[in-house]
């Protein structure tokens, strides 16, 4: 069995908001210290970035790493919350996990989350593309 | 590496010769040594986001079933287990069987399909011809089993949706022996062929390292050593009822991925020989009658012929997703062209770019998601009605 | 155009454009070809160039990254050179109707003188319609 609980333990207050399902463990994780967080979930625990998720919720925009234990089937998914809906920006993750570059351009693309110290901050669908693809994943609420 | 002191830019694509489907590269190359590679993709890109705002959950299996025609059983399989996860929904037994099935069968005729494509890019046109004629059995029993050749619907949450005819399986077990004689042939030819060992052995190797770091799935990275495979880490379907192994090679070039995939093959028509056999004696119900889905998130995966698809789905209780994210293996697999291609001759590329068996269209299916807001489109529209209705009325009355 | 399209009908050379389809049309396409469907009896050939080409197999919905690139490879094509739409996408734009990504106007890219619907067409159906095809041009 994966130790979970080590790994909550060991993180202390870094997370919180931590839900836990069979073999499923969600956490939030504020933006300074996602690196610590996904540099020792990749490199002590040798968990694979699966991919990660953008949403827009009520508090803000969302990103939500997908960490995964092969050997186990455990699931560490780092929750990231911006509050700032216009200009969301959080470092990026490339440096430690390189599987990470092209999920992370694409939620810049999608989304318009700002990822610095990206090596490579190019679009990545829509590059050359006619018309000029504003965020399309965005909720359009009608005020 | 910069051998003359000049670079020059190959552009390919993006439509050309060697794939069917639509991407451009941007191949820098000093004489014949490739320096850089740059991959520009968004061909295939559809949307899928914005589709499903009108889509529930049952609706939206079909459309993920249409990311990709040739993974057309492993995204809807991975977005029912990303449901089910949300609620922990049991599926009875004959179901898991019939899941395991479809799935194996469509592992067997990719990798027969890659097989044959492999051999088309290297000029071994006869391995093309011989691996497409084999796969066609595969594909007359699914026409069989779902009564289609490709798009299956076979998959709802909970279960499955057509149950395997009784009387059909002693047909299919004829034709699943006819492709494992046949395979067993393949298979030797394979690795006795001095053409496909002078062209593939030592061409396009990925490292372990590299593989790790670039978080490469499937056939991959099993070629390059990495033992992952979600049929074993995760406890869905009938996998952990059968016995099967998991095929890893050390080497992580071109020729160790055919290998893998031929291997793979193999174990795959034993699994369905095995599934094929329970399906005699398994009996019961084939669906669990899901009503609704509560709030929470999920995290589905599966196992497809190219490695892991990633569905996560999120629901606020009503009966559409909120959000739906889908990553194919694809999307992980093509970046590490950079690492395989970079030193490689430019007449390597080809073969190297096509070994992780890449599927441009899963790759730029797009996340999808639902307006929680008002439905932009219908508010829309029933504004535009009502200014039209004013004109007419104006007309007519001539208020 | 009669004495032209009673030659060309001897040996079609075709060329397949993959206008952000699913995949399955293509992969049923290139099954057109092997051993089981054969359609190289009929003198059917996939070539690899536009240039060479004297029907274009489309298939897919044109999304707008990609609807310059098929205009432009419309444009090359030698002429008379006949469109067929392979699968719904192009005629009726499958469960991608709704599609931010979808361009407007389909006829304005290219013109498509020959549809195969079907998710995807079974090759069949697909043999159909090029004997419908070669029918039309011996007429």
């Amino acid at each position: 069995m994966p130790d979970v609980k080590s790994f909550i333990d060991k993180m202390g207050d870094r997370i919180t908001n931590t839900v836990e399902k069979p073999l499923r463990l969600y956490f939030e994780v504020p933006a300074e210290h996602v690196k610590e967080v996904t540099g020792y979930l990749f490199n002590e625990l040798g968990c694979r970035l699966s991919t990660a998720t953008a949403t827009e919720v009520y508090r803000g925009i969302e990103v939500l790493y997908h960490f995964s234990d092969d050997n186990s089937g455990q699931y560490y998914c780092p929750r990231i919350v911006m509050t700032d809906k216009e200009n969301p920006t959080m470092p990026s993750i490339t440096p430690i996990v390189q599987g990470a570059e092209w999920i992370e351009r694409e939620m810049n693309e999608f989304w318009g989350v700002t990822f610095t110290d990206h090596p490579k901050p190019e679009r990545l669908l829509s590059k050359d593309h006619p018309e000029n693809l504003d965020k399309p994943l965005r909720f359009r609420r009608l005020s | 590496m910069n051998v003359n002191g000049t670079t020059n830019t190959v552009p390919v694509g993006p439509f050309h010769p060697l794939l069917e489907e639509a991407e451009y590269f941007n191949i820098v190359v000093d004489g014949e040594t490739i320096v850089d590679i740059d991959i520009d993709i968004g061909w295939m890109h559809r949307g899928h986001e914005y589709l499903s705002e009108q889509r529930t959950f049952t609706q939206s299996i079909y459309l993920v079933e249409r990311i990709c025609g040739i993974c057309s059983t492993s995204h809807p399989l991975a977005c029912v287990h990303a449901i089910e996860d949300i609620d922990n929904i049991e599926i009875p037994l004959r179901a898991r069987y019939i899941r395991t099935l479809v799935g194996e069968l469509e592992r067997i005729h990719s990798h027969l399909l890659w097989l044959g494509l492999a051999g088309h890019f290297i000029g071994y046109d006869t391995l093309w011809m011989w691996s497409w004629k084999y796969r066609e059995p595969i594909l007359q029993m699914f026409e069989i089993i779902s009564g289609n050749r490709n798009h299956y619907g076979m998959m709802r949450v909970g279960g499955v949706a057509q149950d395997v005819d009784p009387d059909k399986i002693p047909i299919l077990i004829d034709h699943m022996d006819e492709i494992a004689q046949k395979m067993d042939m393949i298979a030797k030819a394979a690795n006795d062929d001095p053409v496909l060992k002078s062209r593939l052995v030592g061409v396009g190797v990925l490292t372990h390292e590299d593989a790790v770091n670039y978080c490469a799935v499937g056939p991959t990275s099993r070629a390059s050593g990495v033992p992952a495979d979600v049929r074993k880490s995760e406890d869905t379907d009938a996998y952990s009822l059968i016995d099967w192994n998991v095929i890893v090679l050390d080497h992580g070039d071109v020729y160790d991925k055919l290998v893998v995939r031929v291997l793979e093959t193999v174990e795959s028509i034993k699994i369905c020989k095995v599934c094929l056999e329970k399906l005699k004696t398994v009996q019961g119900p084939i669906l669990n009658n899901v009503k609704e889905i509560s709030p929470g998130e999920g995290i589905g995966r599966y196992e497809a012929p190219r490695g892991e698809v990633f569905h996560y789905i999120r629901s606020d209780g009503t009966n559409r997703p909120i959000r739906h994210k889908v990553r194919a293996p694809s999307f992980v697999n093509i970046p590490t062209f950079a690492a395989t291609c970079k030193g490689a001759s430019l007449a390597d590329a080809l073969i190297t770019t096509a070994s992780v068996d890449p599927c441009y269209c899963c790759t730029e299916r797009s996340l999808r998601v639902k307006d929680t807001g008002s439905n932009v489109l219908d508010v829309d529209l029933l504004e535009l009605s009502r200014i039209k209705t004013k004109v007419i009325r104006r007309e007519i009355h001539g208020v | 155009m009669g004495w032209y399209n009673k030659r060309l009908a001897k040996s079609i050379w075709v060329f397949h454009v993959s206008a952000s389809p699913c995949n399955n049309c293509d992969i049923e396409v290139l099954d057109l070809l092997t051993p089981k469907y054969d359609l190289e009896r009929l003198g059917i050939k996939l070539v690899g160039s536009v240039r060479h080409a004297d029907v274009l197999l489309l298939s897919g919905i044109i999304n707008q990254k990609v609807a310059p690139r098929v205009k432009q490879l419309y444009d090359q094509a030698p002429k008379p050179v006949f469109v067929v739409g392979v699968g719904t996408c192009p005629s009726g734009g499958s469960c991608f109707n709704n599609s931010y990504n979808k361009v407007m106007s389909r006829e304005d890219v290219i013109p498509i003188d020959l549809y195969i619907p079907g998710c995807p067409p079974k090759p069949e159906a697909m043999i159909e319609g090029v004997a419908k095809l070669l029918e039309v041009l011996n007429a």
